[in-house]
């Protein structure tokens, strides 16, 4: 199978302590190795609020983290301790490897789309010149 | 008076019944659109102004469903995505932009539903 990239947040209760939620994140990095994935990178946001109440709480601190596996026993590990975690209140996981596809192949069409426009403009140019002096004689 | 009341009152008729059934009635709902102009009575000219997709504008390839500054105008203040007709977002990145505020929902970066 290959290799698929997620995009993993999850939201942590707003009073629990720094190191809380940095332990809550390393057992996510054992977990995913040794399962055979990666975490690629993590970007914590803090503290932000919600846009509704979640737990009867408005604010959490959220984490960002891009995960990469190529066994979808990983995604399905890590999200069952995000559920057991005590200090998690939300999490989303998001595939992200088909989307970026996409974005690579609308870019790679763009410019081939982009190489391909100076050939027909310079063929257009050439009558340019040739129609303005027309326009201007009778005006002269 | 007479003479120079008919004329007048088939234009205003006429651009009326045109206009009747697109506006729908220009209340309608908040996220107002620009270029509807204030209607006058009698002179009816409906200049709209044609609305470009902003993300075909940006030339943009996905919409990231964590930046909800992005996605904030594209709903309502009650909560709802607001249609194509409103923001003139292009089908496809109406498509996308769905679905990008629908998970912006699930991790409430986004409400579902205004709060009271």
């Amino acid at each position: 199978m290959e290799e698929r990239l997620y995009d993993l947040i999850f939201i942590c209760r707003p009073d629990t302590p720094e190191a809380d939620i940095d332990k809550v994140i390393t057992t996510l990095e054992t977990v995913a190795t040794e399962k055979g994935g990666k975490i690629d990178s993590v970007n914590k946001w803090g503290r932000k609020r919600m846009a509704y109440r979640v737990q009867k709480l408005r604010e959490g601190y959220y984490v960002y983290m891009v995960v990469r596996s190529s066994q979808g026993e990983v995604v399905k590990e890590l999200e069952r301790r995000l559920k057991v975690a005590d200090p998690v209140m939300k999490y989303l996981t998001v595939r992200l490897d088909e989307e970026l596809k996409r974005q690579d192949k609308l870019k790679r069409h763009r410019e081939r789309r982009a190489a391909r426009r100076p050939r027909k403009t310079v063929p257009a140019a050439p009558p340019m010149p040739g129609t303005e002096p027309q326009a201007a004689a009778p005006t002269a | 008076m007479a003479e120079e009341n008919a004329p007048q009152q088939q234009s205003y008729g006429s651009s009326g019944g045109g206009g009747g059934p697109r506006s729908s009635g220009p209340g309608g709902g908040p996220g107002g659109r620009p270029g509807g102009g204030p209607a006058k009575r009698g002179k009816r000219s409906f200049v709209r102004k044609k609305k470009v997709c902003r993300f075909c504008v940006d030339k943009a390839d996905f919409i990231d469903y964590k930046k909800a500054e992005i996605l904030a105008p594209f709903i309502q203040e009650r909560g709802k995505i607001l249609p194509r007709r409103m923001t003139g977002t292009c089908s496809r990145h109406q498509r996308w932009l769905t679905v990008a505020i629908k998970r912006a929902q699930n991790i409430a970066l986004l409400p579902f539903a205004a709060e009271l």
